[in-house]
C-alpha cells in the first residue's frame, strides 16, 4: 500500500466529501421520518407513528416488495445479457459491432416515456392477441421494461473494462488447450468480475428507481414503490413514505456491514476474489 | 332551501355541446362497423360482453349475485380513507389499491390494455368521461345495485358528461383558487386579476402556477371573464401574448401540489392551488395564520372525480358493492375527512359542522360561490393550450 | 475435434441474446413510435392515427420553443456531465487504487445506497436542504454569499445540483471499474522510469482509464438529456427540460403523433451530440497517446513536456 502523502490525504478528504454529498438528502429524509405531523416536510414533533403506520398498511409494504423482487430479477437478467454482449464487443469485434453499438446507443437515448408508451400496446398484443400469457403478468412486464437500459449499461461497463486489457491471458489459456468454456469461466469471467458487479449494482438501482416506464406498463396489483410515491403527491406526501426509506437505508447498511465483517474475517474481498487473474 | 336542482350550476354547456357533437359524429361513423361486428358476434353466442354497446350488459355483468373475493381499484394516490377500505375489506373482498398520477395516464393505460387491465373501479375526472365512453373504456352501472346513489346531492348528479349517471357517480369535487403569504403580500387579494398583479409585483419570483396547461390558461380566462373552454383562437393569441411576455419572468415554479410540499418551507409566496391541497397545507403549517386562501372571482374552475367501472372488470359485483358502500353517508364522511374534498352526499356539510371538521369553508362552498365555478372541457383547443403552455415554460426558464 | 469446431464459432454469438432481447422489446415497439410520428391526431378523443401519412408532425416538432428548450437542456447536460466527471475522477481513483482491497466492494455498494429509494424522496430531501428556511440558506446569507435566502431553490444552480446528484453514481462506477484494472505495477514502472506522480497519472493511468471515462460520460449525459422530473422539482420554472415537452404531448395534449415526432427528433439530436463528443474524445486521446509514447521513449524531451501537459 502506498504511504500516506499529501495527495492521498487530499484524495481521501475529497472522497469523504463526495459521500457526504451522496448521503445528505437521505439523512434529511431519515430525520423527517420521525415526524408526527401529517405532511412529510412539515415538522410537527417527534413520533414513531410513521413506522407503526407501515405495519398497519399492507399496500406500502406490498409496493416495496414488488420493487425489490423486480429489481433483483431485472439486474440478474441485464447482467447476464450485458456481460455476454460486452465481452463479445471487446473480444470479437467485427462488422457486427457498428450496428450493435448503434442499437445500444438508441436504447440509451430513447426517453423513458417513449419506452413506456411503446411497450404497453406491444405487451397487450403479445399477451392478449397472441395469447402469450406471461406478458399479462405485471412482474414480467416490469422486469422487461427495466432490463432495456440496464442491459446497455452493463454492456458499456463490461466492454470498457475489457477493451485494451491484455487478451494474452485468454490466449495463453487457449494455447494450453483449455476448452473455450473453461477459459471463459476460469480466465475471462474473473477478469470482468468487478465490471459485472458494478453493472449489476447499477441495473438493480436503476430498476428500483424506475418510475416513468413502470407507471405505464404495470398491471393491477404490481404497483412499484416509486410509482406509489409519485401518485401519493396528490394528497400530500406522508412521513410514512420517509419511514420506508429509512428502514430500507438501515437495512442495507446493516447487510453491508455484515458482509464487510465476513469478508474481513475470511481475509479476502469481493474485488480480490473476482480480480484474481 | 335556496338550492335549485334544475340549475346545473356545475355544468359547462358549451363544452358539453362540443362533446355531444363529436360523439354523435363518431357514433355515426362507427355504426356501420358495429352492425358488421354484431353480426359476427351473434354467430359465436353471447359475445362475451365486450362493452361495445351500452344497453346490452349493464354493470359489466353484475346482477346482484355473490360478491367476488377480491376488488382492484385504480385511483389517485392515497385518495381514500384507509378506514373505509379496511372496513369494506372486512365484508369480504380483499381490496387492492393501485394509483396513477394523471387522467391521461389512466386513459393511455386503459386504452392500450383493451379491457385487460384487471381493474374493477377507476376514478377519472368528469370532463374525460365522454372520451372514456366513446372509446368503450367504461361500462354502464347496474343501478339497481347502487341504491345509495339516491343519497347523493342532486346538484352533483346529472352532469353534462353523463346526464343520467349511467356510467359515473361523484367521488368528490374541488375547485381552483390561490393561497398567499400575508407577510409578503400585505394587501387584500380578491380576484384573479389581483393574483396576476401580485405575481408581477410583491410575489415576483415567488409565484407558482398549476402544472397543467388547462389550469394556467384558466388563470387568464377567469381573470378576464372569458369562457375558459373557448375554442376561439383569437382568445388564445391574447392569452399567449400576456402570459409569455408579462407573466414568464415572474414565475418561480409550475407545481400542482405546492401547499402540501413547497409551502411548508415558505418557498413560494403566491400559489395557484386546489382547495384541498391549500387546506391541508395551511392546517399543517407552523404558522397557519400567515397564509390566506382565496376563492377568486369573477369565475373559476370546478372539477369532479367520479367512480366508474372499466370494461372487462373481473369483479363487477364487488365493484358495485364498493361504490354503494362509499356512498353511505357515514363512510362518505370518513372519505371527506381524510382527503378534505366534498364528496357531494346530502347532509355531509351538516355532519362536518357537527363534528367540528377544521376549515370547513375550504371544503364547502355557498351557492353564490358555486355559481362562479365551471367545469373544464376536453376540446379542440387542447393542442393550442399545450403549445402556449410550452412557450410559457420556455420563456420562464430563460 | 471439439476445440477447433467451437473456436470457429463466431465470437459475436455471445451478443446474440442481448441482440434478440433488445430487438423484441425495444426495436419493435420503437418502430411503432416512429410509425406514429408519420400520422396525426384524429379528432379530440383519439391519440394517434395513420390514416393520413405525412411529415407534418416533424415540421411542428421543429419549433422555436423546442430549440430554445433543447439548447438550455444541452447546456445543462454538458455542464452537468463535466461536473460529474470532475467530481467522480478523484473519488473513483482513490477508491480503486488507494483504499485497502477488502474495503473497495463496500465503498462501491455505499455509492449506490442513497439511490435505493425513490427519486422523489431524494429530491424532497434536497428541497428541504435548499429551502429558504433551511440551515444552508441561513448560513450562506449570514456569511454573505447570497443576499436573499430564496436564491437557492428554483434556480439554474438547483437544476444542475439535482442533475449532478442524480447521475453521479453512473459516473463513479464505470470510472472505478476502469481504474481498478490499471495495474499498479504499471504505475511503479512509470515511477521507476523517473516519471512523477502527476505525470504517471496523466500519461499512464488516465489514458488506460479512457474507455471507462467514455462509458461514464455516455451513461451520464444521455439520461440527463431525457430527464425532466427532477429538474422541474428543484428548478421550478427554471428547470424546464426538453423531455417535458415530449411528456406533455403524451400526457396532456394526448397527441401521440406529435409526441412521437418530438421523441424521434430528440433521439437523433442526442445521438449526433454523443457521436461528435466521442469523436472529440478519441481525437484528444489519440494526440495525448502519441505524445506520451514519445515521452516515455525519450526521457529528456518528456521532462519539459510535462509542464505543459
Amino acid at each position: 500500500m502506498s504511504r500516506p502523502s499529501g495527495t492521498n490525504i487530499a484524495l481521501g478528504v475529497w472522497t469523504t466529501l463526495v459521500f457526504v454529498f451522496l448521503f445528505a438528502p437521505i439523512i434529511v429524509i431519515a430525520i423527517y421520518s420521525f415526524n408526527g405531523g401529517r405532511l412529510l416536510t412539515a415538522w410537527d414533533g417527534f413520533s414513531l407513528e410513521p413506522f407503526t403506520a407501515i405495519v398497519e398498511r399492507p399496500t406500502v409494504r406490498h409496493t416495496v416488495a414488488v420493487s425489490l423482487q423486480t429489481a433483483v430479477i431485472a439486474a440478474l437478467l441485464a447482467s447476464a445479457l450485458g456481460t455476454l454482449a460486452g465481452m463479445a464487443m471487446a473480444r470479437f469485434p467485427g462488422r457486427w459491432t457498428g450496428p450493435f453499438t448503434l442499437l445500444l446507443l438508441l436504447v440509451s437515448v430513447t426517453p423513458e416515456i417513449v419506452d413506456g408508451i411503446a411497450l404497453l400496446p406491444w405487451f397487450v398484443t403479445l399477451g392478449q392477441d397472441w395469447s402469450l400469457l406471461p406478458f399479462n403478468n405485471g412482474y414480467v412486464r416490469l422486469v422487461i421494461g427495466h432490463s432495456l437500459f440496464a442491459t446497455a449499461v452493463v454492456t458499456y461497463i463490461v466492454r470498457a473494462r475489457l477493451v485494451g486489457l491484455d487478451a494474452s491471458l485468454e490466449e495463453a489459456s487457449a494455447d494450453l488447450y483449455a476448452r473455450p468454456v473453461a477459459t471463459f469461466f476460469k480466465v475471462t469471467l474473473p477478469l470482468v468480475g468487478p465490471a459485472v458487479l458494478a453493472g449489476g449494482l447499477l441495473a438493480f438501482t436503476l430498476s428500483l428507481d424506475n418510475t416513468v416506464i413502470s407507471s405505464f406498463i404495470n398491471v393491477s396489483g404490481t404497483t412499484s414503490w416509486p410509482v406509489y410515491v409519485l401518485s401519493s403527491v396528490r394528497s400530500g406526501l406522508k412521513p410514512e413514505i420517509a419511514a420506508v426509506s429509512t428502514i430500507l437505508l438501515v437495512f442495507t447498511l446493516l447487510v453491508l456491514g455484515l458482509v464487510a465483517r465476513v469478508l474481513k474475517r475470511s481475509g479476502s474481498s469481493v474485488t480480490d476474489t473476482m480480480a484474481v487473474a | 332551501m335556496s338550492r335549485d336542482n334544475n340549475v346545473r350550476i356545475l355544468a359547462s354547456h358549451a363544452g358539453a355541446r362540443a362533446i355531444r357533437q363529436e360523439l354523435s359524429r363518431r357514433h355515426f361513423l362507427s355504426l356501420a362497423a358495429l352492425a358488421g361486428a354484431s353480426a359476427a358476434l351473434s354467430a359465436c353466442g353471447s359475445g362475451g360482453g365486450g362493452g361495445e354497446s351500452s344497453a346490452v350488459e349493464p354493470g359489466a355483468g353484475a346482477t346482484g349475485g355473490p360478491v367476488e373475493k377480491s376488488l382492484s381499484i385504480y385511483t389517485w394516490g392515497d385518495y381514500d380513507s384507509p378506514e373505509v377500505i379496511d372496513a369494506f375489506g372486512k365484508t369480504g373482498p380483499k381490496v387492492t389499491l393501485d394509483s396513477y398520477g394523471s387522467n391521461e395516464e389512466l386513459i393511455s393505460k386503459l386504452v392500450a390494455a383493451k379491457g385487460t387491465s384487471g381493474y374493477d373501479i377507476v376514478v377519472p375526472t368528469g370532463v374525460y368521461i365522454p372520451q372514456l365512453i366513446e372509446n368503450d373504456i367504461i361500462v354502464p352501472f347496474n343501478k339497481d345495485l347502487i341504491p345509495n346513489m339516491a343519497k347523493v346531492d342532486p346538484q352533483f348528479l346529472g352532469q353534462d358528461w353523463d346526464p343520467e349517471n349511467e356510467y359515473s357517480v361523484c367521488k368528490c369535487w374541488g375547485t381552483t383558487g390561490f393561497v398567499y403569504d400575508t407577510t409578503v403580500i400585505k394587501r387584500d387579494l380578491v380576484t384573479w386579476n389581483d393574483f396576476i398583479d401580485a405575481m408581477q409585483n410583491e410575489a415576483s419570483g415567488k409565484t407558482s402556477l398549476l402544472d397543467d396547461p388547462q389550469g394556467v390558461a384558466g388563470l387568464y380566462f377567469w381573470a378576464n371573464d372569458i369562457d375558459w373552454n373557448t375554442e376561439d383562437m383569437a382568445d388564445y393569441d391574447a392569452y399567449e401574448a400576456e402570459a409569455v411576455e408579462k407573466w414568464a419572468p415572474h414565475i418561480a415554479g409550475f407545481d400542482s401540489y405546492p401547499a402540501t410540499g413547497a409551502m411548508q418551507q415558505n418557498t413560494f409566496a403566491l400559489m395557484q392551488n386546489w382547495n384541498g391541497d391549500s387546506r391541508l397545507g395551511i392546517l399543517e403549517h407552523k404558522q397557519p395564520d400567515r397564509w390566506k386562501w382565496v376563492l377568486p372571482g369573477p369565475t373559476t374552475e370546478l372539477w369532479m372525480d367520479n367512480w366508474c367501472i372499466p370494461t372487462g372488470a373481473p369483479h363487477p359485483e364487488a365493484a358495485h358493492a364498493f361504490i354503494d358502500y362509499v356512498l353511505e353517508p357515514e363512510n362518505s364522511f370518513l372519505e371527506m375527512d381524510y382527503i378534505g374534498y366534498n364528496t357531494g352526499i346530502q347532509g355531509i356539510e351538516e355532519m362536518a359542522k357537527e363534528r367540528k371538521v377544521e376549515l370547513p369553508e375550504m371544503i364547502f362552498f355557498t351557492d353564490e360561490q358555486l355559481a362562479t365555478m365551471k367545469n373544464g372541457a376536453v376540446n379542440e383547443a387542447q393542442d393550442r393550450r399545450t403549445e402556449v403552455y410550452d412557450k410559457l415554460k420556455a420563456a420562464a426558464s430563460a | 475435434m471439439p476445440r477447433s469446431a467451437s473456436s470457429r464459432l463466431p465470437g459475436f454469438v455471445l451478443a446474440v441474446p442481448a441482440w434478440v432481447w433488445l430487438t423484441v422489446f425495444f426495436v419493435v415497439p420503437f418502430l411503432q413510435i416512429a410509425w406514429f410520428s408519420l400520422g396525426e391526431k384524429p379528432g379530440m378523443f383519439g391519440t394517434h392515427s395513420n390514416a393520413v401519412m405525412s411529415l407534418d408532425r416533424y415540421a411542428e416538432a421543429f419549433s422555436p420553443t423546442f430549440f430554445t428548450i433543447f439548447r438550455a437542456t444541452l447546456w445543462m447536460s454538458v455542464t452537468g456531465t463535466i461536473a460529474c466527471l470532475l467530481i467522480a475522477l478523484p473519488a473513483a481513483y482513490f477508491m480503486a487504487l488507494k483504499v485497502p482491497a477488502h474495503r473497495r466492494g463496500l465503498l462501491v455498494a455505499l455509492v449506490m445506497v442513497p439511490y435505493w429509494t425513490s427519486f422523489l424522496i431524494r429530491t424532497i430531501g434536497w428541497k428541504v436542504i435548499l429551502s429558504s428556511e433551511g440551515a444552508l440558506a441561513g448560513f450562506l446569507t449570514d456569511v454573505g454569499l447570497v443576499s436573499d435566502p430564496h436564491a437557492l431553490l428554483n434556480t439554474r444552480g438547483a437544476v444542475l445540483l439535482g442533475l449532478i446528484y442524480n447521475y453521479l453514481p453512473l459516473m463513479i462506477l464505470p470510472l472505478y471499474v476502469a481504474f481498478d484494472r490499471v495495474d499498479s505495477a504499471l504505475g511503479e514502472a512509470s515511477k521507476d522510469l523517473g516519471a512523477g506522480r502527476v505525470r504517471t497519472f496523466f500519461q499512464v493511468t488516465l489514458p488506460l482509464a479512457r474507455p471507462g471515462i467514455i462509458a461514464g460520460v455516455i451513461l451520464v449525459f444521455i439520461p440527463m438529456m431525457g430527464d425532466y422530473v427532477t429538474p422541474a422539482v428543484l428548478g421550478g420554472a427554471k428547470g424546464t427540460m426538453v423531455g417535458s415537452l415530449i411528456a406533455s404531448q403524451f400526457l396532456t395534449a394526448q397527441n401521440w403523433a406529435l409526441g412521437s415526432a418530438m421523441a424521434v427528433v430528440l433521439i437523433l439530436l442526442t445521438m449526433l451530440v454523443v457521436v461528435l463528443a466521442i469523436a472529440l474524445l478519441w481525437g484528444v486521446g489519440w494526440l495525448v497517446g502519441r505524445r506520451s509514447r514519445l515521452v516515455i521513449g525519450t526521457k529528456s524531451i518528456g521532462t519539459k513536456k510535462v509542464a505543459t501537459a
